[in-house]
């Protein structure tokens, strides 16, 4: 792991371990509902100010907390045209299976690549840090996948075209 | 230009059917097998060693495949090929019960159909595939989202093979309207399923399956054969297949079984058949080339019909050579192995309701409004329903049954009230194997294919959601 | 399955069972870019009617691909009067004037299972052909500089073969090599981005050490190569590429050789095609993978329940879903 990786993750698991103090809260707007205020956006009041954890340009988390819920937004390195596509896919893939991921956010925010809705509902019936993990895990292992794809991809690519040229020999 | 063909591919659980619309019958049957290659983590004595024995995947190509790193995924056999190369390679089976349970084997299955057999571009085709009913939506669009993402197929349309079947039955003489309403009796190998069908959408609540199908009846007649000490001829382990072929060729369905059994007492040299075989292992040791060892029972289960064809083929080039033949009788399974459709106490211990009672069970478990529709339209399909006089049996039994309900009420009422009576057809056609290909390709070739099918543009639309969207059609072609 | 195989897999099967026992058939089927096959018994069982329609079959002709056809198929091949109508080429093959030995027999399946194959062949072969005249009329001129100023003089004849929709191959002979252009289209974002590695690939291939003696590859995005680029109505974009095989002698100097050397190129397209497909394939067994560990750790945030028996009042056991 290079160096600036390290402080980077920190910074959002110290963030977010903090911001992940939710409450049961009911929406102020509709009686007897309970809805995540951070997406409602209804009331001001219970909204926080929402921060950005960024390691460089491309790099970055945006965290938005609020009384009851909190969304997490990563924008996913991307340093060429191969990286981007293998990317959208990816994130795609996995919002497409949002279903098993209970906190996934089917759609992200403009702007980055994949979201996260955490509720209080969430953080009570899940373990808190273990969800923290959850989200550090991700973010470490992505730029990974991803990485490793492209190298797949190159590699295959070369056996491909290695093997197609060898037949003319 | 004209259009190309849509792809119709029938993956079931036992064997995959697919060719191109508009055909009669399938290209391609062979099982839905895909060999992959042992896991990277055996390393590279495996690698050797399938270098050396295993067949080059492509003639004059050494299989070097599996020695690249990076490219192992291509590195295996679909269908035949994959029963044939199970010696260095380990089979998988992507559908369980019909459904697609490993999408990494499937979609590699699907890669080598239609590249390798069909030889097709899928950006130049529309594909229709089958689910079986009650497929889960996320399979679909699991399924929508390789066809297009990986294949970049100009459409797609997920049809239900019990309506396909319905629809491969409009080719009967005995159809007169063209409906999309009645009971599909699908027979398989594996498991026989009555799926009741109303204007093309699936009574879901009153689909009954039978756990009696062609693997069955094969044992049945082994066991027949056993019973009568027929089988002390025949090799061990050719029993099974000896037992596959006799219920292939011989057997038909009777209408009257103690008739039968008189007949046979009475006459059995008329009746009794004579079935002749030959050792199919003796070759082994007479210098066969290998290939023929690929054929070993075991395998038999799945040996495609053009695969033992082959072996036929092979066999009768060896009658010259060793004339190691042996004779049976084939006697009471003519009529006894489908029996167990209609009696299943003389097979099984633990399923015994018969087939038309079955049947009538789901018609009367589905909503009134439609029963009589699908009294009127029960179909066929597979191959398990190919007997001789199936139908006719089926329809006389089903009808007893109604007709003795409706005396019955007739008689409850103190013969008040009369009833009209209810039509019972049960149809047998000449698609009836391949019914649910059949039907797939008759749909797909007709022009308002194109118009229910989703097609690529509305798929970068709305994305794999869009399949869950079902929309029935045949009711006007 | 790396590379792509030339028959046509269902030919042969319908074929080798029929040698066996004719029986009746009317089945239609398609190959790769466009090919149409029509095999059927219009007059008797033993008399099977194999039709194929290819798009750029005009193309093909002014190649001379009726007269290649005629001496490969030599007996079978059908005028164009005979010609079932809508295809270009039909082959009538009497099941009862087979040759007598299965090795023949077998020999025969495969030649025709090869149709497209022997089909497309044709502008390459007369490729070839000018290239050997090219070659022998040609003369070592005084200095490189008038090379440069007339090139076009040794060039021969600019052949276009529309095999696709959009896509055409170019082939030109010259005294010294033959240079064969593909131009091939992307659909999808991903396919060209893919698309583009592999072609990269195909350029870098050659410097491997045991790859030197392939022809070169030079592959172009946007710009048309300088060979074509005089052709009007040429696609330029983002999602066109060029690749540019140089064939020379040596990779046709047998028949052997140059057959096996034109069925390998004339698929390239498809082979390209299919490789992109399959590593998309690949990637999304990848990503599973990984979206399953991703789930794995996420359960992990789930406490255990303890499952404690439940009862009810009459003693029996239930469960809660």
């Amino acid at each position: 792991m290079s160096n600036t990786l390290r402080p980077y993750l920190n910074a959002v698991r110290a963030t977010l371990t903090t911001a992940l103090t939710l409450d049961n809260f009911a929406s102020q707007m509709v009686e007897r509902h309970n809805k995540p205020e951070v997406e409602a956006r209804t009331s001001p009041e219970v909204l926080l100010q929402p921060l950005i954890v960024s390691r460089n340009e491309s790099e970055r988390v945006l965290i938005e907390p609020s009384v009851n819920s909190l969304r997490l937004s990563i924008a996913i390195k991307q340093a060429d045209e191969i990286e981007k596509i293998l990317c959208h896919k990816f994130t795609r893939f996995m919002m497409m299976r949002a279903e098993g991921f209970v906190i996934l956010r089917r759609k992200p925010l403009p702007g980055y690549d994949i979201s996260f809705l955490i509720t209080n509902f969430h953080s009570e019936s899940m373990l808190k840090h273990k969800l923290v993990d959850f989200i550090i895990q991700f973010m470490e292992d992505v730029d990974k996948e991803i990485s490793e794809m492209k190298l797949s991809l190159n590699a295959r690519a070369r056996i491909v075209a290695e093997s197609y040229l060898a037949t003319f020999v | 230009m004209s259009r190309q063909p849509p792809l119709v591919i029938d993956n079931g659980t036992g064997y995959t059917k697919m060719g191109f619309a508009g055909n009669s019958e399938p290209s391609f049957v062979f099982p839905t097998v895909i060999a992959t290659h042992q896991s990277a983590s055996s390393g590279s004595a495996s690698a050797a060693s399938s270098g050396g024995r295993a067949p080059p995947p492509v003639a004059g190509k050494p299989s070097h495949l599996a020695s690249k790193r990076g490219i192992e995924d291509l590195d295996f056999f679909i269908g035949d090929e994959a029963v044939a190369n199970s010696k260095t390679y380990s089979l998988h089976y992507p559908i369980r019960h019909g459904q697609i349970e490993n999408w990494d084997h499937m979609e590699r299955f699907w890669e080598q159909s239609i590249f390798k057999y069909l030889r097709a571009e899928p950006e130049d085709h529309y594909v229709l595939l089958t689910e079986p009913p009650l497929n889960p939506p996320e399979n679909r669009e699991n399924t929508a989202e390789i066809m297009f993402e990986s294949f970049n197929v100009q459409g797609l349309y997920i049809a239900v093979q019990a309506v396909l079947a319905l629809a491969a039955s409009w080719t009967s003489s005995k159809v007169a309207e063209r409906t999309l309403t009645g009971v599909v009796i699908d027979s398989g190998d594996g498991v026989t399923h009555t799926i009741p069908v109303a204007e093309g959408y699936v009574i879901g609540s009153s689909i009954k399956h039978i756990p009696i199908a062609g693997r069955d009846i094969t044992y049945f007649v082994q066991q027949l054969l056993r019973d009568r000490g027929e089988t002390a001829a025949i090799p061990p382990e050719d029993q099974l297949r000896v037992a596959e072929k006799i219920k292939e060729d011989y057997t038909y369905v009777c209408q009257d079984i103690v008739k039968e059994f008189k007949k046979y007492d009475a006459d059995p040299y008329k009746y009794f058949a004579r079935f002749s075989g030959e050792h199919s292992v003796t070759g082994r040791v007479s210098g066969v080339p290998s290939s023929s060892t690929d054929l070993t029972p075991s395998h038999l289960l799945f040996a495609h019909r053009r695969a033992q064809n082959k072996f036929e083929r092979f066999l009768a080039n060896r009658i010259i050579s060793v004339p190691q033949k042996y004779d049976l009788d084939v006697g009471y399974e003519r009529f006894l192995a489908p029996e167990i459709f209609f009696n299943p106490e003389i097979y099984s211990s633990d399923f015994l309701t018969p087939l038309p009672e079955v049947v009538d069970t789901v018609i009367q478990t589905s909503p009134i409004d439609v029963r009589r529709g699908l009294y009127k339209n029960i179909v066929l399909s597979g191959g398990s329903t190919m007997f001789k006089d199936f139908g006719k049996r089926l329809q006389r039994d089903v009808k007893a049954i109604v007709d003795g309900r409706i005396a019955g009420s007739e008689e409850r009422s103190g013969s008040l009230m009369k009833s009209s009576g209810v039509e019972v057809n049960v149809i047998s056609h000449k698609r009836q194997r391949y019914a649910v290909w059949y039907g797939g390709s008759l749909m797909a070739s007709t022009p308002e294919f194109y118009n229910v099918s989703h097609s690529r543009v509305d798929y970068e639309e709305y994305g794999p959601s869009l399949v869950r969207r079902f929309s029935v059609f045949g009711s006007a072609v | 399955m790396i590379l792509l195989e030339s028959h046509s897999v269902i030919i042969h099967d319908v074929l080798t069972d029929r040698f066996e026992k004719p029986s009746r058939a009317d089945i239609q089927f398609v190959d790769y870019d466009n090919v149409r096959f029509h095999l059927s018994t219009p007059q008797s069982k033993a008399q099977v009617l194999l039709s194929m329609g290819i798009q750029c079959w005009p193309d093909l002709v002014k190649f001379g691909a009726r007269e290649h056809l005629q001496q490969q198929y030599a007996g079978l091949l059908l005028g164009e009067a005979e010609t079932e109508p809508e295809y270009n080429v039909s082959l009538l093959i009497d099941l009862e004037k087979l040759p007598a030995t299965p090795e023949e027999q077998t020999e025969l399946i495969n030649q025709i299972s090869l149709l497209k194959a022997t089909a497309m062949s044709a502008p390459f072969l007369s490729a070839f052909a000018e290239q050997a005249t090219l070659q022998a009329n040609y003369k070592e001129p005084a200095g490189a500089q008038q090379m440069d100023l007339q090139p076009s003089e040794h060039k021969g004849e600019l052949k276009v073969v529309r095999y696709r929709e959009e896509e055409a191959i170019y082939i030109q002979a010259s005294h010294d090599h033959v240079t064969i252009i593909f131009s091939t289209v992307f659909k999808e974002e991903t396919d060209r981005v893919y698309g583009r590695v592999f072609l990269q690939e195909f350029v870098d291939a050659r410097q491997l050490q045991s790859l030197q003696s392939a022809p070169q590859v030079t592959y172009s995005n946007r710009e048309p190569p300088l060979e074509i680029r005089h052709i009007p109505g040429l696609k330029t974009g983002e999602d066109w590429g060029y690749v540019t095989f140089i064939l020379f002698p040596r990779h046709f100097a047998n028949p052997t050789k140059a057959l096996s050397t034109i069925n390998r190129i004339q698929l390239f397209r498809d082979y390209l095609h299919y490789h992109i497909k399959c590593s998309k394939a690949y990637m999304h067994s990848r990503m599973r993978y990984r979206v399953a560990e991703f789930l794995k750790i996420l359960n992990r945030a789930k406490p255990e329940v303890a499952h404690a028996e439940r009862k009810t009042a009459s003693g029996r056991t239930f469960r809660t879903r």
